[in-house]
């Protein structure tokens, strides 16, 4: 049985389980982007209280193994409380916990980074406030946060095969189960690699690519 | 008239940079700064651009007038880009190219010209190779004469200069002067700082030499020849010496 026989033959189940790992994706990925980027705007307007509450959660996000976060949220948390959760709503919220943070510090810090000087010409210039943010400020910020944040988000979608841990039926645990069935790991694993691969490589080349295309050099060398 | 009196900056306590500074800068003529390097010749030009504010003096421009220290209740309202400034580091858009950077300042206003004046101005500059480059594809020199023909083109009554030839050939630093020169009686007020003293002599309506964050002397041109003071006279034999 080739990988491409098993991938015909357990199409639907595959599916499915892409469906729900699309699923996690698209939560953590739009919770992460739209609140990480308040939570670091606000940091960096605010560095003194929300700058450092994001810098502190983010550096214990990355100090915490994220299996770790989510056992703890899955089973103490839980059992403490008293309470059942769906592992799906656990695992949506660990890891969209992360990706909050982990953008909210990228963005944060790429505002407080920001080059005052490029400011300071626009206001000589006699550009107005909203030009400076619009002409000047979200254009580079942009640029310069775009490869950094597709390289976050690629991180996240390899995060989620953490949630086949605490039973969500994503791809990686729905592959599990059939390798159990027929017991083909190699081709097993190696569809769900391919899988990977044709989702998390465009996106790596595209964040080089954007790079590469539109990130500048700031310093005035 | 861009008047400067009494200016005291520090950005420590009881290190001052700038002590007790008064100049003024006509709206038709030059007026050349020279001095030592860390006498607070940059610092002196950001405090005149209301960049930088010091804590006491007052700057006059034209009937605008900003006493130090400025109340924090008072509005603060520079008059950018009537009042404008090129910097030693030029400070262009990484993201937009060279020719994106002249136009954005002036692209709210209606005037027919514009394209013309640009025209103008990378023909002035020999600009025209690299125009459509972005500032990391250009060279100092070339990012240079962008930054200056971004300031001129906001058509400025006062036009502050920071060492803008610093990283020019002779050729390039020729026509930018010539330039410069060639604004003379246009209504507008020259303020440039430069260790050219070829430049000074030749085009310069007032030469103000500071030592030590104070004017040392001031005055025209003549005073590169004659200088009234031992220190502007040591200070321009070290440079006679290393040229």
């Amino acid at each position: 049985m080739t990988v491409f026989d098993i991938l015909i033959n357990y199409h639907v189940a595959f599916l499915q389980g892409l469906g729900v790992t699309l699923q996690l994706c698209l939560v953590i990925w739009t919770s992460g982007i739209i609140l990480g980027t308040g939570l670091g705007v606000v940091g960096a307007n605010y560095p003194y209280s929300w700058g450092r509450f994001t810098r502190a959660m983010s550096f214990a996000f990355s100090a915490i193994p994220t299996l770790v976060v989510l056992f703890w949220l899955h089973y103490p948390a839980q059992a403490v409380l008293n309470i059942v959760i769906d592992p799906f709503y656990t695992a949506s919220l660990t890891l969209s916990l992360v990706n909050i943070f982990g953008v909210g510090e990228l963005v944060r810090q790429a505002i407080a980074d920001f080059p005052a000087q490029y400011i300071i010409a626009g206001r000589v210039c006699g550009l107005s406030r909203r030009d400076l943010v619009t002409h000047i400020q979200l254009p580079i910020l942009f640029r310069q946060l775009l490869p950094g944040l597709m390289t976050q988000q690629v991180v996240m979608l390899q995060a989620t095969l953490f949630a086949s841990l605490i039973s969500v039926e994503e791809i990686f645990r729905v592959s599990q189960r059939i390798n159990s069935t027929i017991y083909r790991p190699v081709e097993i694993y190696t569809a769900l690699a391919l899988f990977f691969l044709a989702v998390c490589l465009p996106i790596n080349l595209a964040a080089a690519y954007l790079k590469k295309r539109y990130t500048r050099d700031l310093s005035e060398r | 008239m861009l008047e400067v009196n009494n200016l005291n900056f520090s950005y420590v306590s009881g290190k001052p940079i700038l002590k007790n500074v008064s100049l003024k800068v006509s709206t038709n003529g030059i007026t050349v700064l020279i001095g030592p390097s860390g006498c607070g010749k940059t610092t002196l030009l950001r405090c005149m651009a209301l960049l930088e504010p010091p804590q006491s003096g007052v700057i006059q421009i034209d009937d605008e007038r900003f006493a130090y220290p400025w109340p924090e209740s008072a509005v603060f309202t520079p008059p950018w880009p009537k009042l404008t400034t090129v910097f030693q580091q030029l400070f262009l858009w990484p993201h937009m190219t060279l020719r994106e950077n002249i136009l954005l300042p002036v692209r709210r206003r209606k005037n027919a010209d514009i394209a013309d004046k640009l025209d103008a101005l990378i023909e002035a500059f020999d600009m025209k190779e690299f125009i459509d480059n972005y500032p990391n594809e250009a060279s100092l020199g070339q990012r240079q004469r962008v930054a200056l023909a971004r300031a001129l083109i906001l058509e400025p009554r006062y036009l502050l200069l920071d060492e803008i030839t610093s990283a020019l050939d002779v050729e390039q630093i020729a026509k930018i002067l010539a330039h410069l020169k060639s604004l003379r009686g246009k209504d507008i007020g020259i303020f440039i700082i430069t260790h050219l003293l070829g430049f000074a002599r030749h085009a310069a309506d007032q030469v103000v030499f500071m030592d030590n964050g104070e004017i040392a002397e001031s005055g025209g041109a003549d005073i590169l020849k004659n200088p009234q003071t031992e220190r502007l006279g040591q200070f321009l034999s070290v440079i006679a010496a290393a040229s």
